[in-house]
């Protein structure tokens, strides 16, 4: 299988404040990694283990300390900081823990703002934004407001945006983290859909149903890879292994 | 005769030394010269000082008299006079009456009294006398000749009408931003059980702290201003008049309006954010 | 897009929103008085002064039009000399006095021009006929309220009061034949036309045949200054004053509201500065997570700096168009407040409406509005768009 994302030597270091006595804290260690075209891999770990400065690094928010990311073969590090944005819209969709959706836009609104950066016209945005709800379940609910939503609604209206220039690459950073067991469900079931018609997903998660879901799981602690294992084992623990 | 004397007089008073005869005759055949006294705006653009030797004249081109200047006079702070290129010149009365053909005339007296209640009395008693005029106390007459000032003054309340409004609503809506800015402060501390009283009353207090602080500064900055409009103004039209000024009236109603709208722009924002909910300023 | 985020952004928060543009619209309005008060007082005084068509004007040497007493004498000579020159089409001796009017109860005393009625150009006649004989006159709205007379009704005029006899000299029986309205008046000032020769006996200054002032219109507009220049050389008792040299005088008198203008003109644009910088700051900073997701979801930065450039314009332009509305409205007022500047004509309009200034006021506006707004947005454009998101999710 290709990789869709490749990561190598990863490192990720931040000062607390910009006088060279500070301490530094690295947040990612020597990271390396690869996930394949369509693959669906978990990122598990405590709190601060550096999960969420990871995804980042592979979805190009973040700028490494020292490491490579490829992205289909591209160093991520070779473009600017237009082309990295660029790269971002049309490659990636991200789904974060506290949704982000434009309060003052309503749902359809928020699924078409990708589209409109990218440039697609108002009648096709339009339309494209209208099946992505129907495909998260809310195609009901596309006038309303994000304050209008529940959560979960929330949720899928943020995942129906991550979807909406059909990316490759899906990142999600603790999807479920603020949602019921229940709704939580419902979005790994959505994520299952992604997965299945083709994009690669990458989750970082504190849920053991959602990391179970995933085909892959990597272990973090401490900023370094401890384990990447096909699901948890049953007793728990943690194993080095492919 | 009289114009070589001029000339050579002229000349005396520039300290040419003329032969010695002629200072004899000169001082034979001349009378004693008047004098005048001018205005310091005149002396500075004619180029004159006490002592020289000018011709006041009626019209122009008309012989006239030979003065001395015997004094320069500072010119007074008369609102009225402002905008006027005018000189003063003041001469003996009879002189004036004699160069202008005005006979034993005169166009006004002016009368000191000791006090208001010899005022009033002299007022009557010039008003039952059969002399075809009316007396006026200068009071009233300041009144009717301060047009102009009245017109201004007029002009800068309206203005400062309209500024002020604009300052207000500036200060309103940069209070409430400031305000809104800190809803999740305000949240933390209603959810941690701090009261709604204790909130707002904080928020006072702090908006009370920013009026003050910028009342002092204003007031500072206003001050310097005036010191700079005041200096450029009596220069550009040369006058000793004071185009503004800071009164403690006016630091006390400036200072009083930007507590009064600080303060309740303050308040009525942290009245509006301790009416949501906590979770809702959080944005949950 | 852009659009649609920008104004419901604005939308979001609708008190400070209509707040920040009713401050602006007041700035605006400001800045529009004042830019219309630096160009207004001139071209009006210029309109006014040329409305007959006289763009010379001669005063006794040393004075401006009707500034003291002073006179000139043989004005028919003068007259003779001046239709010699190459140029001069029109010349109308003017001689200004105070009258005195003895009612029953009362004396009024009122502001008499003595003119030639074919070549006059201080008023144009509302209703009745010119004051064509010696024993007519035209008088203003002011002077027939004052007097409570109309036309066809004759007067006791005076032009000398004997305070010491208590008697009126130079008297004349005159009858009033029209209403004018007089072009060069204070607010308020009642003023009465008479035949030349009439007020000349009157005053006494027939003898010298004396007048206040000569009005002096040439044919073409190119041989104006020549035309002035050649009476200044010629005639040593006056200062002839072309319409450029009345403004400029009249410029020197004025320069303290000019100024005045400028000054509040910058204040004003500083404030709506100030304020369109602070509301688009306070969003931005409230916005963090937003616009980092913005970023992090694609949107390029200068499409996050257009958008919120964007939202500064649109309250600086909506503020600026509400201002031009109040503008008008404070501009009439602060007007009604200059009229009565004594030693002007109540007829110059100090802010004067030109298309211009009103042009001059929105585009500064909006310009304002978007540097305003430009230094938020390039902060939030460049804001670490991992850190934003970090910190957001800490808040």
């Amino acid at each position: 299988m290709t990789a869709v994302v490749m990561a190598r030597g990863l490192r990720r270091d931040f000062r607390l404040d910009d006088r060279p006595s500070t301490e530094v804290v690295h947040a990612v260690r020597g990271v390396t990694l690869d996930v394949a075209e369509g693959e669906w891999v978990a990122i598990a770990g405590p709190s601060g283990c550096g999960k969420s400065t990871l995804l980042n690094l592979l979805g190009g928010i973040d700028r490494p300390t020292s490491g490579v990311v490829a992205f289909r073969g591209r160093d991520l590090s070779t473009l600017d900081d237009g082309e990295l944005t660029r790269f971002r819209l049309t490659n990636v969709g991200f789904v974060f823990q506290r949704f982000y959706l434009m309060p003052m836009l309503t749902a359809r609104e928020n699924v078409e703002l990708p589209m409109a950066e990218a440039g697609l016209p108002r009648d096709q945005r339009a339309q494209r934004a209208s099946e992505l709800l129907r495909y998260v379940g809310l195609g009901a609910r596309e006038r309303h407001r994000p304050s209008q939503l529940s959560g979960g609604e929330q949720q899928r209206v943020a995942i129906a945006r991550a979807l909406a220039n059909r990316p490759v690459l899906v990142l999600a950073d603790e999807p479920t983290g603020e949602l019921d067991a229940r709704t939580g469900e419902e979005i790994i079931s959505l994520f299952r859909m992604i997965n299945g018609d083709g994009a690669a997903v990458i989750v970082v998660t504190h849920d053991d149903a959602l990391a179970a879901a995933a085909r892959r799981v990597i272990h973090m602690r401490d900023g370094a890879v401890v384990a990447s294992a096909g699901s948890l084992p049953d007793d728990g623990v943690v194993r080095a292994g492919a | 005769m009289g114009v070589n004397g001029l000339r050579l007089d002229y000349a005396l008073s520039r300290g040419h030394p003329p032969p010695m005869l002629s200072i004899v005759i000169l001082l034979l055949l001349q009378a004693p010269l008047r004098t005048i006294a001018i205005d310091e705006r005149l002396a500075a653009d004619a180029g004159l000082a006490i002592g020289d030797r000018v011709v006041v004249a009626a019209t122009p081109g008309s012989p006239g008299d030979t003065v001395v200047v015997g004094a320069i006079v500072h010119r007074r702070p008369d609102p009225s006079e402002i905008a006027r290129a005018d000189y003063r010149v003041y001469l003996h009365l009879d002189q004036l009456q004699g160069l202008i053909g005005y006979g034993d005339r005169v166009d006004r007296f002016a009368v000191a009294t000791p006090d208001t209640a010899g005022t009033t009395r002299a007022i009557e008693q010039i008003d039952e006398a059969a002399f075809g005029f009316r007396p006026w106390r200068s009071r009233d007459i300041a009144v009717e000749t301060s047009q102009t000032f009245r017109v201004v003054s007029r002009f800068h309340k309206a203005i400062a009408v309209i500024t002020i409004a604009a300052g207000a609503i500036f200060l309103l809506c940069i209070l409430l931003l400031k305000v809104d800015e800190r809803r999740r402060d305000v949240a933390a501390l209603r959810l941690l059980g701090i009261s709604r009283r204790s909130v707002v009353r904080a928020v006072i207090v702090e908006a009370a702290m920013v009026s003050v602080l910028g009342s002092i500064v204003g007031v500072t900055l206003g001050w310097a201003i005036t010191a700079l409009v005041n200096a450029y103004y009596q220069a550009v039209y040369r006058t000793p008049l004071l185009f503004a000024v800071v009164t403690g009236e006016i630091v006390a109603f400036a200072v009083t309006l930007s507590l009064v709208l600080g303060i309740g722009a303050g308040a009525l924002a942290a009245m509006r954010l301790v009416r949501a909910s906590p979770l809702a300023l959080l944005g949950r | 897009m852009r659009w649609t985020l920008a104004v419901a952004s604005l939308a979001r928060h609708r008190t400070r929103t209509a707040l920040a543009v009713a401050g602006v619209a007041i700035a605006a309005a400001l800045l529009l008085d004042m830019t219309m008060l630096s160009s207004g007082m001139r071209e009006s005084f210029r309109a006014l002064l040329l409305r007959r068509g006289f763009q010379i004007r001669l005063a006794p040497r040393g004075t401006l039009p009707f500034d003291t007493e002073a006179t000139i004498p043989g004005a028919a000579d003068i007259m003779g000399r001046l239709r010699t020159i190459t140029g001069v089409s029109v010349v109308s001796p003017v001689l200004g006095a105070a009258i005195h009017i003895p009612l029953a109860d009362r004396t009024i005393t009122s502001f008499a021009v003595g003119n030639d009625a074919r070549v006059q150009g201080d008023y144009e006649l509302v209703t009745g006929r010119d004051a064509d004989s010696a024993g007519d006159m035209v008088a203003n709205a002011e002077f027939l309220r004052a007097t409570q007379r109309g036309l066809g009704d004759t007067l006791r005029v005076a032009t000398g009061y004997d305070p010491q006899l208590r008697a009126f000299s130079g008297e004349r029986r005159l009858v009033i034949r029209g209403e004018a309205r007089f072009f060069y008046l204070s607010a308020g000032q009642s003023a009465v036309a008479i035949p030349l020769a009439t007020l000349q006996a009157m005053t006494g200054a027939a003898p010298q045949d004396r007048v206040s002032l000569f009005m002096v219109k040439v044919g073409n507009d190119s041989l104006v200054e020549p035309v002035r220049r050649s009476i200044q050389r010629s005639e040593s008792l006056v200062d002839a004053i072309s319409t450029a040299d009345a403004l400029s005088r009249v410029d020197a008198r004025l320069r303290y509201f000019r100024q005045l203008g400028a000054i509040l003109a910058t204040v004003s644009l500083a404030i709506g500065f100030a304020l369109v910088t602070t509301l688009v700051s306070v969003s931005v900073n409230e916005r963090i997570g937003e616009i980092a997701v913005m970023r992090a979801i694609g949107v390029s930065r200068q499409h996050v700096i257009q958008q919120i450039v964007v939202e500064g314009a649109v309250i600086g332009l909506s503020g600026a168009v509400l201002g031009l509305a109040l503008g008008q409205v404070t501009a009439r007022w602060l007007n009604s407040i200059l009229a009565h500047f004594p030693g002007l004509p109540a007829a110059i309009d100090f802010f004067l409406f030109q298309g211009r200034a009103v042009w001059t006021a929105l585009a500064l506006f909006l310009v304002i509005s978007i540097v305003a707004g430009l230094y938020p947005a390039w902060r939030a454009g460049s804001l670490p768009i991992a850190r934003a998101l970090r910190e957001e999710a800490v808040g």
